[in-house]
């Protein structure tokens, strides 16, 4: 077996662990200074090891299952949630050589996968046998199926324009004009569509720390809590990369600085997304659960199906459609 | 639509400021003067009037005095000063009432302790709480000397 294809997912696994642990202090940073305190600095300098220390904390906890609960289903549901945010990673291109693999299908590949945990999210809630899980795992499933559909429609622009449901072509076909720019609605549907995916806020109902005990999650401690928690922040890391991929032009330098490597800009433009995601929820309050389904059905689907209606039309006009058909 | 980007707009002006938090445990939080904090007693000033003693709210001032050790001189001394601060509340009373300002307040407020017993402070406790005392006392001030306001 080759090593590469070995060693190479392992590695991919170390430096999402590695971008969790600190994307969790960052965050936790930024919504510090935005609030003008410092965050977390007692443990470790500048607070580098808050994380470390917290997931440490949740390790050594206790292991309670509910003596009530489906128990082979509730030590199985933070499994199902986790292993799909970091198998979609498969398919993010970082850069022209490093990529996992590339298939045709690719981005139909990652929303697809990505929507498993779901199962995973329904699963735990159900099998804690406990009515609020229970009902904080319909909220979530029912929150995660409807703005899947605003975020697939918002992609359709795109692959209209490309031709292609493979991220590589989707990356090289930004060479010129990054799909931000023709694609302006659709980069706001998808990144709206993705706050939710995400469960961050102002879409965090599910989990909405403030209002309820916690949503599905309410009786997992220790290990499988911090299981929960670690896949929330893969899907930040493969959702960033993914909207770094299809809006920002991956790889590709703008204003043609090509001197500089194509790995620098993914990440320059990766950690840009990751920032505007705590940026975000540092500034916007929470929305009201009736008005999170009418935005989802009402508002952002019309606005995705508008965008490829303006697409396909837009593909047709003369001097404006190099922007389109590429 | 326009609010949304306002308050984006607040929140990363925000990040620039200066944060507003005090490091407190790491660096002492400066008291302003008039502050209520633990009292410090100095024994040579002390007449043994045992006014302190009975102005007390919550009786916890406990003393002794003794006869002057010097014949010549009339009086008393202080022999123990007790100050129970399970029950002080610091309510700057007993240094009010003091005539010759033996007991005055200090800007210290630390008295966290894991056992009871640790919050009966002795006379040699209270004098040796003799930083931050509290300067607008009433001897320190010139102009108000003991006597009124004679020029």
């Amino acid at each position: 077996m080759n090593p590469v294809l070995v060693m190479g997912p392992i590695l991919l696994l170390f430096v999402v662990l590695g971008f969790v642990t600190m994307a969790i202090l960052f965050e936790r940073k930024v919504i510090g200074w935005i609030q003008m305190r410092p965050g977390p600095n007692r443990v470790g300098p500048w607070g580098i090891l808050q994380t470390v220390a917290d997931v440490l904390k949740l390790l050594i906890k206790e292991d309670i299952i509910p003596s009530k609960a489906d128990k082979p289903l509730f030590k199985l549901a933070p499994a199902i949630a986790f292993i799909p945010a970091f198998a979609v990673l498969a398919v993010i291109p970082f850069t022209e050589s490093l990529q996992f693999s590339q298939f045709a299908v690719g981005i139909l590949y990652y929303l697809a996968v990505s929507s498993i945990t779901i199962i995973g999210i329904l699963m735990g809630g159900w099998a804690s046998n406990n009515k609020y899980a229970l009902l904080g795992a319909m909220r979530s499933a029912a929150q995660m199926i409807s703005y899947e559909i605003p975020l697939v429609m918002s992609v359709v622009g795109i692959i209209l324009s490309v031709g292609s449901l493979n991220l590589v072509e989707i990356v090289e076909a930004q060479k010129q004009v990054w799909f931000i720019f023709p694609q302006f609605l659709g980069f706001a549907v998808f990144f709206i569509a993705s706050l939710s995916e995400l469960n961050r806020t102002p879409f965090d109902l599910p989990e909405a720390e403030s209002e309820l005990v916690a949503g599905y999650h309410v009786e997992y401690t220790g290990f499988r809590f911090a299981f929960f928690m670690l896949s929330e922040y893969v899907y930040v890391f493969a959702m960033a990369s993914l909207t770094t991929v299809l809006f920002l032009g991956g790889w590709n330098a703008p204003f043609g600085l090509t001197m500089i490597p194509g790995i620098v800009w993914f990440v320059l433009k990766f950690l840009l997304i990751v920032f505007s995601l705590f940026w975000i929820r540092a500034t916007m309050p929470r929305v009201r659960v009736d008005q999170l389904m009418e935005f989802a059905w009402k508002v952002l689907l019309p606005v995705a199906l508008f965008n490829i209606l303006l697409t396909a039309v837009l593909q047709e006009v003369p001097y404006l459609d190099f922007l389109y058909r590429l | 639509m326009r609010g949304l980007v306002k308050g984006l707009g607040i929140t990363l002006k925000n990040m620039t400021k200066p944060s507003v938090t005090h490091r407190y445990p790491d660096v002492p939080l400066p008291m302003p003067d008039r502050f209520r904090g633990i009292q410090y007693f100095d024994p040579d000033l002390c007449i043994v009037c045992n006014q302190c003693v009975r102005i007390c709210p919550t009786d916890c001032i406990t003393l002794t005095g003794k006869k002057h050790p010097d014949p010549e001189k009339k009086g008393k001394v202080i022999d123990t000063y007790d100050i129970n601060f399970e029950i002080c509340i610091l309510c700057d009373l007993c240094t009010e009432v003091c005539p010759t300002e033996a007991i005055v307040m200090t800007n210290n407020y630390e008295l966290a302790v894991y056992s009871r017993d640790d919050l009966f402070k002795n006379m040699e406790w209270l004098h040796q709480n003799d930083e931050n005392v509290r300067k607008e006392n009433n001897l320190n001030k010139p102009n108000l000397a003991p006597g009124g306001n004679k020029k």
